[in-house]
């Protein structure tokens, strides 16, 4: 059997090291891998009836080539945010041409299948978040066996309670909490850090519960600026340094405002954020006369390698990709359900939305982490 | 017995509770002096809010961010009543030579008092490594290597989007922070104020790269460059312009000219929070000891430097004569890593 597999959208830390388990597993039962590079893009800008081309997009895997690659970020098939069902007429291949009777953005899955088929491909196992998934969801809907790995930093794809990277990013959000302490103290500021994790307040969420941040803003629950500030300012004043901090989620929302977006959509409709941090910071200098360290932790929160929860997990779901793609089964996305290995319907994450339990895990009248409960719950509390 | 004040102003700086504690147990130790800590920087010195510092305060400092003495950008000669004040509090608690840990701007301000009369001895402190006289600051190490840190993880996330990614770091009018980390980071391009630059050449080196298979590059831009376009920017109490965000000017620049995605994360304060390096507590700790034995030997109106690899004295004057750049010899070993 040869295994297609790929990662898309955003790098988190332990793409290479799932990559690695999947290559290992298959090949200790006589199967082969086939890497694809650059996501979805190679889907759609491979040529198969041009041999240099086929070779540019795809990257033959086997134990001795991916002996090393667990011990880096990043990912060494590269990533992308093309969405072969969504093609802008400027992002067309000029080997292509769109189906006729259409208008832009163009569905190009049948090219894609097509390549599939010349890369000899049986069984793909896309590594990504819900927009890379739901491609994979919709090949497996055109007949494609399909078994997914979610991935991402926010920790948002709906059916799986966890995502690889998400444990990475809230290590390096409460490292960088701990490290700004110390100019915050020196100065007796108020110091707004703002946190990647697009629509979900999760990664603010726990990074304040973890670093033990005076107020974490998340992206489900507007913030009233003038509440907000009065909490900091009695967090200032009780705390014996005098200086305060609060977590803010790319995605928050200032009561009566809307979300900071930036920039065209990508394929998949999204538009980046940012700039809610500086903007937070600014009011409440405003209201409290005191001064502000904004600071922005972005890329930093999902770049190098993973902490030791994202490896676990990393090769767990790899090892359990890799076992249902030989069993033959399609359509399963492996999760993480209460704690327990599992896989599910690749059809659930375009159920629902994955965000901030917010009546089990946050008090917003105070603007903090609050847990209702904790026994019972498995150990990363979802 | 005599007395020896201490305080720490302006940005706070890894390595600055070394010096403090240098300074402290020398004084103890070595020359039966007594160390009384000035809280808030020049804010404390001008309302009188003084600690007595002994071994116990010190003893756990050593790895500890931050100062144990606080900061501020107050200055007695913009906030307050210039020496006068000063004085008072010099006078009343008997203090015999004033330590200030500080950057250009607090040297500045104790050269002045020590004109109008004050027994002073600057300890050089900066991140940004540009202060006349001394070879190094500490806390420039600290930042180097979290510039590093960060460039090495940023690396793997630019390769996997096939992205060049530009690195904002600090270091003010000088390219010391850039330079260094950009070096130890493997960059592609250093840019700093030093040495003008051309947008079209740093995207043709880009461009070069990529079509050389290597389709991700970082790229470290020191947050004193100047903007692709002109810009107000704000000034604080020194007159010092307020400066970061320039990555962003450049960054769409760089994308139209390269046609490659261009990402910026710029560090900010994480340059200077959190624990200094093994280096730079050496240095801090090295420079406090000096400091004590400077106040000793009443050698004041001096800086604490470090001269190759000694710790020695130079005039205070030299520390606030100009600010330093980075050596021309430095960064042509850096361009020879470009592109």
């Amino acid at each position: 059997m040869r295994i297609g597999i790929l990662t898309g959208g955003g790098d988190v830390p332990g793409l290479n090291a799932a990559i690695k388990a999947v290559v290992n597993r298959a090949a200790e039962q006589g199967h082969e891998v086939l890497g694809l590079r650059r996501g979805w893009a190679g889907l759609l800008y491979v040529d198969p009836d041009d041999p240099a081309s086929l070779e540019e997009y795809s990257l033959p895997l086997d134990p001795a080539r991916v002996r090393t690659i667990d011990r880096s970020g990043g990912t060494v098939l590269h990533s992308s945010r093309t969405h072969p069902g969504k093609v802008k007429a400027s992002d067309v291949p000029g080997f292509l041409t769109p189906p006729p009777d259409t208008e832009p953005p163009y569905d190009f899955t049948p090219h894609a299948i097509e390549v599939l088929e010349a890369y000899g491909i049986d069984v793909l196992i896309p590594i990504g978040g819900d927009d890379t998934l739901s491609y994979g969801l919709r090949l497996h809907n055109e007949g494609v066996p399909v078994i997914a790995i979610p991935k991402t930093m926010d920790n948002d794809v709906h059916g799986t309670d966890y995502c690889i990277g998400f444990s990475t990013a809230v290590t390096r959000g409460v490292q960088f909490v701990h490290n700004l302490r110390t100019s915050t103290g020196s100065h007796e500021r108020i110091a707004v850090i703002e946190l990647f994790g697009r629509y979900s307040g999760e990664t603010s969420l726990i990074t304040a519960y973890l670093a033990g941040v005076d107020r974490a803003v998340i992206s489900e629950v507007p913030v009233d600026i003038d509440r907000l500030a009065a909490y900091l300012v009695a967090d200032r004043k009780a705390n014996p340094s005098n200086y305060a901090m609060v977590t803010v989620s790319e995605g928050a929302v200032i009561e009566g405002g809307s979300m900071s977006l930036r920039g065209e959509a990508d394929a998949y409709g999204h538009r980046k954020l940012g700039g809610v941090g500086e903007q937070v910071g600014a009011m409440l200098k405003e209201v409290t006369g005191i001064n502000i360290i904004n600071q922005t932790v972005g890329y930093l929160m999902r770049s190098g390698s993973p902490d030791s929860l994202d490896l676990m997990v990393a090769n767990n779901y790899a090892v359990m990709a890799a076992d249902l793609a030989i069993e033959g089964q399609s359509g399963r996305m492996v999760a993480l359900r209460g704690g327990t290995y599992t896989n599910v319907p690749i059809s659930l994450i375009g159920e629902g939305v994955k965000r901030v339990d917010v009546g089990e895990m946050y008090d917003s009248e105070a603007y903090r982490p609050k847990l209702r409960h904790v026994g019972g719950k498995p150990m990363f509390l979802y | 017995m005599s007395v020896v004040g201490v305080l720490t102003a302006g940005g706070d700086c890894p390595g600055l509770n070394a010096v403090i504690r240098g300074l402290v147990l020398r004084a103890e130790e070595a020359h039966d002096a007594e160390v009384v800590g000035i809280l808030n920087g020049w804010e404390g010195l001008m309302d009188g809010d003084v600690q007595l510092l002994g071994r116990r305060d010190v003893d756990d400092i050593l790895a500890k961010g931050g100062t144990i003495l606080g900061t501020s950008r107050k200055d007695p000669y913009v906030h307050g009543d210039g020496y006068a004040s000063v004085a008072r509090t010099l006078k009343r608690n008997d203090i015999d030579s004033l330590v200030v840990i500080g950057g250009d701007g607090t040297l500045r301000t104790a050269l002045r008092l020590g004109e109008d009369g004050a027994s002073v001895i600057g300890v050089p402190k900066t991140i940004d490594n540009d202060i006349n006289g001394t070879d190094f600051t500490f806390g420039f190490d600290t930042a180097v290597q979290i510039v590093t840190d960060a460039i090495d993880r940023l690396t793997t996330t630019a390769e996997a989007h096939n992205r060049v990614i530009l690195v904002e770091v600090m270091g003010r009018t000088k390219g010391w922070i850039a330079t260094y980390g950009g070096l130890a980071g493997g960059a592609q391009a250093i840019l700093i104020p030093e040495v003008p630059y051309d947008i079209e050449q740093v995207s043709s080196l880009i461009r070069r790269r990529h079509r050389r298979g290597k389709n991700y590059s970082v790229v470290v831009v020191a947050e004193g460059i100047e903007p692709p376009e002109k810009v107000e920017l704000e000034k604080d109490a020194f007159g010092f312009d307020r400066l970061g965000g320039v990555a962003y000017q450049l960054a769409p620049v760089i994308e139209h000219l390269t046609g490659y995605e261009t990402r910026v994360t710029v560090l900010g304060h994480l340059q200077r929070g959190g624990t200094p390096t093994a280096f730079d507590r050496v240095l801090g700790t090295r420079m406090g000891v000096h400091a004590a034995d400077l106040a000793a030997a009443g050698k004041h109106g001096t800086m604490v430097a470090m001269k190759g690899a000694r710790i020695d004295a130079v005039p205070l004057a030299e520390g606030c004569s100009e600010i330093r750049g980075v050596d021309w010899e430095l960064y042509d070993v850096a361009q020879t890593f470009f592109g």
